[in-house]
């Protein structure tokens, strides 16, 4: 396995659209990176670039310190799985994962054992002589996985592989890539859209949009402290509650309620007194209370061990997160707390720290 | 594993392509040869009744073939016997058809003319006993890789009832 280096890696198309921008990163030897953001946030061109399908535009790209950014995609020892599994339909799952290896002209009692060791990882070993059309979408995401993993390549890449499959099997598919990435301790650069996966998978996530890496660091990182209001939003599920308002006289002041600062709060954001600023509260750190901030409810989601409730408080939308069983109907009434805020500076967006 | 145990278990996977391929060619072979014998080198031909026998052979020759190669592609011992037969009707078949030809003779401008040139003759009989041969080299390897597969299949089968 292998570091891997992006330094200001920048991409600009033909017709002058920027989809990265000065993009660092550095990953170490056996690390599972996440780049995490919406649609169109360059996510997936940061990969290609890293597999060499984009040229680009600026930048180094470098594995083990050997700069590779100009280098043929086959040469850069690196695998890449797709959404889509690209396996080839007239191939059995055995010729598909073999196929690399026979372009490299390997032998062939090699390619068979290092096969056999990836269907045993994979739990393929019985679906060896299948077609990918007799399989399911979960075993064909493996059998894509283990093509890349028979070619032992010094980076694996993964575009969004699980978008294909149904809520169920992605779960089990995304347990699969965790045990695996344990096993193998490999490089991996990984894609998705979807917090969860980054979540649950990464070693480090980068959290990108528009084209610019938003904050960088491990999910608890990402969830408990993020860079910005766009972090914070993105990460999360449900998102964050945010409100507008000033900092006054020890208080963060909104429209529709008054948030006394502790101490330390108010030790931190000295240098806001009267500047307008935005509170964050993730719904599972809204708290009922007997007094405090009055919350409208518009609807009880029961989750089973947990309680979604959407309401306003006031002219703001709030959603809450309860660890108990509730039954609000529309229209009642509620008295919450914040046990955890974030504060973020409305004119950067940045969070205050 | 060792060499040979790997050797066998490869077949668990991988298709008979050797023999497929070879009787694939026997095939084309076989369309050279009846290309040649139907386009005389003396601008006559000699025909007889054998010939529509001759090209009706030729179709279900392909058909046979074509089926037998992706029977043994499949190791099924059925296809690469019948492969080994139709190899050595290839042989006989040298003894009908391109021996009356190259022995007969026609009239041409009040002169007696053979009908075949001594270089197609051997060019149809080349082409003839080569498909046969590869016909027959189909079918043994064919046989072979089966025989062994079953038997590491069997082997296979002990070890895991053990």
């Amino acid at each position: 396995m292998a570091s891997l280096k992006l330094q200001h890696l920048e991409k600009i198309y033909d017709n002058k659209v920027q989809a990265v921008y000065d993009f660092n990163l550095d990953v170490k030897d056996g690390e599972l990176i996440v780049l995490v953001g919406p649609s169109g946030c360059g996510k997936s061109t940061t990969l290609r670039m890293v597999a060499g399908l984009e040229d680009i535009t600026s930048g180094k790209l470098l594995i083990d310190d050997r700069d590779i950014t100009s280098m043929p995609p086959k040469d850069r020892d690196i695998a890449m799985v797709f959404q889509n599994y690209a396996l080839y339909a007239h191939m059995t799952v055995y010729e598909n994962m073999a196929f690399s290896l026979v372009l490299r002209k390997e032998n062939k009692n090699v390619i068979h054992q290092k096969v056999l060791a990836a269907a045993e990882i994979l739990g393929l070993t019985d679906q060896l002589n299948k077609k990918p059309a007799q399989l399911s979408g979960g075993q064909r995401q493996r059998v894509a996985m283990g093509r890349a993993i028979v070619r032992t390549p010094k980076v694996f890449l993964f575009d969004e592989p699980l978008s294909n499959l149904d809520a169920k099997l992605r779960g089990a598919t995304r347990r699969e890539i965790l045990l695996l990435h344990k096993r193998l301790r490999a490089t991996m650069l990984y894609v998705t859209h979807d917090q969860t996966e980054a979540l649950t998978l990464a070693d480090r996530i980068v959290c990108m949009s528009m084209g610019h890496v938003q904050q960088i660091g491990t999910p608890l990182e990402l969830y408990d402290t993020p860079a910005n209001l766009f972090v914070a939003s993105f990460i999360g599920l449900p998102p964050m509650n945010f409100f507008e308002g000033r900092i006054e006289n020890g208080s963060f002041v909104s429209e529709d309620f008054k948030y006394p600062l502790n101490a330390e709060q108010k030790e931190l954001l000295k240098a806001y007194e009267n500047k307008e600023m935005t509170l964050g509260v993730r719904p599972e750190n809204v708290v009922r209370a007997d007094s405090g901030i009055r919350v409208r409810v518009n609807l009880n989601e029961n989750l089973g061990q947990t309680t979604l409730v959407h309401g306003t408080a006031g002219s703001s939308k709030i959603t809450c997160k309860f660890r108990e069983w509730c039954d609000y109907k529309e229209g009642d009434e509620v008295y919450v707390g914040f046990d955890r805020v974030h504060f973020f500076d409305k004119e950067t967006s940045n969070a205050v720290r | 594993m060792d060499e040979k145990q790997i050797r066998r278990d490869r077949l668990r996977y991988s298709k008979n392509k050797t023999s497929s391929g070879l009787a694939l060619l026997a095939i084309v072979l076989n369309v050279f040869y009846f290309v040649s014998i139907y386009k005389s080198d003396v601008g006559n031909y000699y025909y007889t009744w054998l010939t529509g026998v001759s090209i009706i052979f030729n179709l279900v020759f392909m058909l046979t073939v074509f089926l037998c190669s992706e029977g043994v592609k499949n190791y099924h011992l059925g296809y690469s016997v019948t492969l080994i037969v139709v190899g050595v009707i290839q042989f006989v078949r040298t003894r009908i058809i391109p021996k009356k030809a190259y022995e007969a003779v026609v009239i041409l401008a009040d002169q007696e003319t053979k009908v075949m040139t001594d270089a197609q003759h051997t060019r149809i009989i080349i082409y003839l006993i080569a498909s046969g041969a590869l016909l027959i080299l189909a079918g043994v390897i064919g046989i072979i890789k089966t025989a062994t597969l079953r038997a590491y299949e069997k082997e296979l089968e002990t070890k895991t009832a053990a």
